[in-house]
């Protein structure tokens, strides 16, 4: 009996050590964005600032137009999630239910695009949106993600297992085509849209690589970007304003987790598992 | 079958179609085009070169190094985040409020964005005033030197992959362990064997979709590295840092040497393609379906 | 809910489409009404974009001289445009340009004057100086070397400097050292280490960079590049003399060394710390230390960099450039912009706002630096310094030698099987590869 309640107590505790490790990464940004900068350099380190230095978030945050950052970071994300629902629900739908010639072939290249990285396609890409004047606008952020294979490998799946009967009766009612894929395939395939909603937009809010190679001017500039500007201060490193502005980009994703923490976990691991 | 629902699914699929023949089928070739160029971005005349580029790349010794550099990196972080996480994933496999904010916690970094990550864990490393050396120092072992020697650089940036991606990979593998039905250990004349072998005869191929799938998705996704190196080491000290995506990145936007980088992302198609098949053939055959 | 979720669509790809162009058309809305209040039948003002490095109290000085240039006349707008550094700035520039949308002036480091000039990517200036007839004589003669690239003029003077020695007045004096500072390489590791205190500060903390290199080489007598600028010349004493120094007293604990991306920062944070008591740096810098010295409550001082065999620095800084290919309205724009930027007036503002050397002789002997100079005399370090001072490289691959050689250094520091000597041919030796192509 005592040898269960020590293994439990040996176990919980060695949880909460493992929670700590992941925590302690962000509640030390949390420590350093709320102190002055003399107290970022002490050593060794402190955990409570004496002084609590709320100014740090406004100075990170008017250090650059994040305003406009935050705007670009929403209206791309919204919008690569619009379209890609178009593409991949008209796609999923043609590639799960309809058999056409050369249907093999228009699906092993949507599969292949699932292989070839941003990083590897950039420059041609950078070279082919700087003909069409593309540069620097959002649109160089939302075209290339106006479809996913990975939505259209996902929603095909889902497509598949919905029961052909259902779908036989509506098409004997005369019921045309986009009802049903509107009024029957894509409630049926409501957990996957909104896995795949979360995983995208996710994807997009976060990502770095993409708006830094397309855009040259704070105009086009997405929050990421914004962030990593903070970095470059000349005149001495100043983490207290750089993790603020860290906890501006890091804190609402990390409040829309809290609240959703169990669907957007089932989402992402819904996913993988299929 | 009328014309209209003949010709109905190929314009449901092409705008997807249409977006990927441009900006991924397209540019893969291109860059190959633009490989046997050398071409600095202004001038409107390329000049071929070649296999020159490719010649000139394997002759970098900077080159051969970023090459080890995102072998050893892709190595050493899918192996610990995956042995890691797998470990994690059976203990932490139980039910109950703590152990589902356990799987939070650990998840937590993924949905973070990777600049984030970056910039906390550049200010932990920090050799003089970072947390970690503190810590350290705290306990009384030597401080360490993370990004700032050539010899921990690398190992440094492993650490911060596996600590963002190993929340990933645990959840995803808790979800496998717990389609595996309790019948099947049941029914084996395992039951009551030790857990080493219940573990390999039975989990670990019951496992073995879910464990393909996470390799063969950390591998590429680490062959991709770029945020943590823009962020916290530039490439550096002395190139100890700088894997492919970055050496492509910077030659094709720091030094605009276009056909050089793109004889160099030539290479990362081929080595990531290569890696994918190999893969495929040889350990597809060793997973286990239902 | 299909309804409403088209409506969003549209809505949103609307927004996209329209809201958030390029930097160019961005700005248009809000000079529409700048042009409309303050024309009214005369031609819209012309509106062009200038970009420039740097942040703190150099990025202040940009934007306030745009404002004023921009209040001072209504033929041009000019929108200025924080870019990082320079090496990001002139990333973005060529990409840019590439694109299509170079900005029409923007900051060219010296030493990279010759790489945008000979790829054709900017614009000569000689029909423009000779049509205004500027007087190229006011200009220091010094900083003019890097303006010119075969002969022909492409830049003008604009944000100027050295590197200097910054030191913390209030430790020598403690420690008992003469308060104006070392003169020599020897005085220089003398002073470093009697400020040394163990685990609490060092003598001086500094980043490898290219520019404090090429100043101790030429405090030895040396050069960087041959004559023909096809090999590399600095494969010699005078090249391996600061490698040793350097490392003779990093090995004793006496400088530090920064080996990580940010060194840089590192140091001048040092510095500011007080956890160093010296620190190389351009004299760009010199508000922002003498801000930063007063609100860390210690006495700035600053003086030449140390003396080997002679005093000896590179200058530094950028030049104004203009784009080429500018449709001839947009030429005159800049062209207006570029003159007005690099005149008297705007020098001694400039030059009194962040540190910066005065680009013409006119200001330097204005009654107001002369008044600056008596009541500061931190100011005059660097304009005194100008008379040890030479041009930077400008050949097309400098940047990348830059690179390279200090990578090489930078191995000898963490790697002490690599000595000096080795560190530095291996740096010739890729630098003639580069050079010979």
């Amino acid at each position: 009996m005592a040898r269960k309640s020590i293994l439990r107590t040996l176990n919980v505790t060695a949880t909460i050590v493992l929670v700590a490790i992941f925590a302690i990464p962000f509640l030390w940004m949390i420590s350093t964005s709320l102190k002055s900068y003399p107290e970022t350099v002490i050593f060794p380190p402190k955990w409570i600032p004496s002084k609590v230095m709320w100014s740090n978030f406004q100075a990170a945050w008017e250090s650059g137009p994040f305003l406009k950052y935050l705007m670009n970071s929403v209206v791309v994300s919204i919008s690569i999630l619009l379209l890609q629902f178009t593409t991949i629900i008209l796609a999923a739908y043609a590639f799960a239910r309809y058999s056409f010639k050369g249907d093999k072939l228009l699906f092993g290249i949507t599969m292949v695009t699932l292989m070839i990285p941003g990083q590897l396609i950039f420059l041609p890409v950078y070279l082919l949106l700087s003909k069409w004047g593309l540069i620097n606008n959002l649109l160089a952020l939302i075209l290339p993600f106006a479809s996913s294979a990975f939505g259209i490998f996902m929603l095909r799946q889902s497509f598949k297992q919905v029961q052909e009967e259902l779908i036989e009766a509506a098409r004997l009612d005369q019921t045309p085509e986009w009802k049903i894929i509107l009024r029957i395939m894509v409630p049926m395939a409501r957990p996957t849209l909104v896995t795949f909603a979360l995983f995208s937009f996710i994807a997009h809010w976060n990502d770095y690589f993409w708006p830094l190679v397309m855009t040259t001017s704070d105009a086009a500039r997405t929050l990421p970007i914004g962030i990593s500007k903070l970095r470059e201060v000349d005149g001495g490193a100043a983490w207290h304003i750089l993790m603020a502005g860290n906890m501006i980009l890091v804190v609402p994703i990390l409040i829309v987790f809290l609240f959703g923490q169990r669907q957007i976990i089932k989402a992402f691991v819904y996913s993988g598992v299929k | 079958m009328t014309f209209w629902s003949r010709f109905r699914p190929y314009v449901m699929v092409a705008p997807s179609i249409v977006i990927f023949s441009i900006f991924f089928i397209y540019p893969i070739f291109y860059m190959i085009f633009l490989s046997f160029y050398n071409w600095d971005f202004i001038n409107p005349v390329k000049e071929f070169v070649g296999f020159n580029n490719f010649v000139e790349l394997f002759k970098d010794s900077a080159f051969l190094q970023v090459l080890s550099n995102s072998l050893n990196y892709t190595l050493l972080s899918v192996s610990l985040s995956i042995v890691i996480s797998l470990l994690l994933a059976i203990w932490l496999n139980r039910e109950g409020a703590w152990y589902g904010f356990v799987q939070g916690a650990l998840f937590s970094p993924h949905i973070v964005s990777l600049v984030s990550v970056s910039l906390v864990w550049m200010w932990l490393m920090d050799p003089k005033f970072g947390l970690l050396n503190g810590l350290l120092d705290m306990v009384g072992l030597p401080k360490l030197e993370w990004l700032s020697s050539p010899d921990s650089s690398l190992l440094s940036l492993v650490l911060v992959s596996v600590w963002k991606g190993v929340g990933y990979n645990a959840l995803i593998f808790i979800a496998g362990l717990q389609s595996i039905p309790k019948d099947v250990y049941e029914a084996s004349a395992l039951d009551e064997a030790n857990w080493w072998r219940k573990f390999y005869k039975i989990t670990l191929p019951m496992l073995s979709p879910t464990l393909f799938f996470l390799i063969i998705i950390n591998l590429i996704s680490s062959f991709q590295v770029f945020e943590t190196i823009a962020i916290m080491t530039n490439g550096g000290p002395i190139n100890s840092t700088n894997t492919l995506v970055f050496y492509i990145y910077e030659y094709g936007f720091r030094y605009f040497k276009i056909g050089y980088a793109s004889a160099a992302g030539v290479i990362l198609l081929v080595v990531v393609g290569l890696l994918t098949l190999v893969y495929f053939k040889l350990l597809s055959r060793k997973v286990h379906y239902q | 809910m299909k309804k409403f979720g088209s409506i969003l669509l549209a809505a949103t790809l609307a927004f996209a489409i329209t809201g958030c162009g390029d930097s160019n058309s961005a700005g248009s809305t809000d000079n529409a009404a700048a042009s409309g209040s303050s024309n009214g039948a005369a031609s819209k003002p012309v509106e062009i974009t200038y970009w420039y490095s740097w942040g703190d109290k150099i990025a202040e000085n940009n934007e306030n001289l745009v404002k004023m240039f921009n209040e001072s006349q209504d033929e041009v707008i000019v929108k200025a445009e924080y870019q990082g550094s320079y090496a990001d700035q002139h990333s973005k520039a060529q990409a840019a340009f590439a694109a299509g949308n170079a900005p029409e002036v923007w900051q060219n480091e010296i030493a990279s004057v010759g790489v945008f000039a000979e790829s054709g990517m900017t614009q000569e200036l000689t029909s423009f100086v000779e049509k205004d007839q500027l007087d190229m004589d006011d200009f220091i003669p010094g900083l003019m070397g890097n303006s010119y690239v075969n002969d022909k003029l492409y830049a003008l003077p604009y944000l100027r400097s050295t590197p200097i020695l910054y030191f913390n007045r209030t430790m020598l004096e403690e420690a008992g050292l003469d308060p104006a500072g070392p003169k020599n390489w020897a005085e220089f590791e003398d002073y470093a280490r009697k400020l040394t205190i163990k685990d609490q500060r060092y003598g001086i903390s500094m980043p490898v960079d290219i520019w404090f290199y090429e100043a101790f080489v030429r405090q030895s007598g040396g050069t960087m590049i041959s004559e023909d600028g096809k090999s590399a010349a600095f494969n010699n004493e005078a090249g391996i003399e600061p490698v040793k120094l350097w490392l003779k007293m990093k090995n004793e604990g006496i400088m530090s060394i920064g080996t990580t991306d940010d060194a840089g920062t590192q140091a001048k944070t040092d510095f500011h710390n007080q956890r160093s008591a010296m620190l190389f740096a351009s004299t760009a810098d010199l508000t922002n230390n003498m801000k930063v010295a007063e609100e860390q409550g210690f006495e700035l001082g600053t003086t030449f960099m140390p003396a080997n065999d002679t005093f000896g620095v590179p200058t530094g800084g950028a030049n104004l450039v203009m784009t080429s290919g500018l449709s001839p309205e947009k030429q005159e724009a800049a062209w207006k912009f570029i003159k007005w930027m690099t005149s008297k007036e705007q020098t001694i503002y400039a030059s009194s706002f962040t540190g910066y050397l005065p680009s013409r002789i006119s200001a330097v002997e204005s009654d107001e630096m002369k008044k600056l100079y008596e009541e500061k005399p931190l100011f005059k370090v660097a304009v005194d310094q100008l008379e040890y001072a030479g041009p930077r490289p400008m050949q097309k691959v400098y940047p990348e030698i830059g690179e390279m050689i200090k990578d090489e250094i930078l191995r000898s520091v963490v790697d002490s099987s690599v000595t000096a000597e080795a560190a530095i041919a291996e740096a010739a030796k890729k630098a003639d590869a580069l050079l010979s192509k």
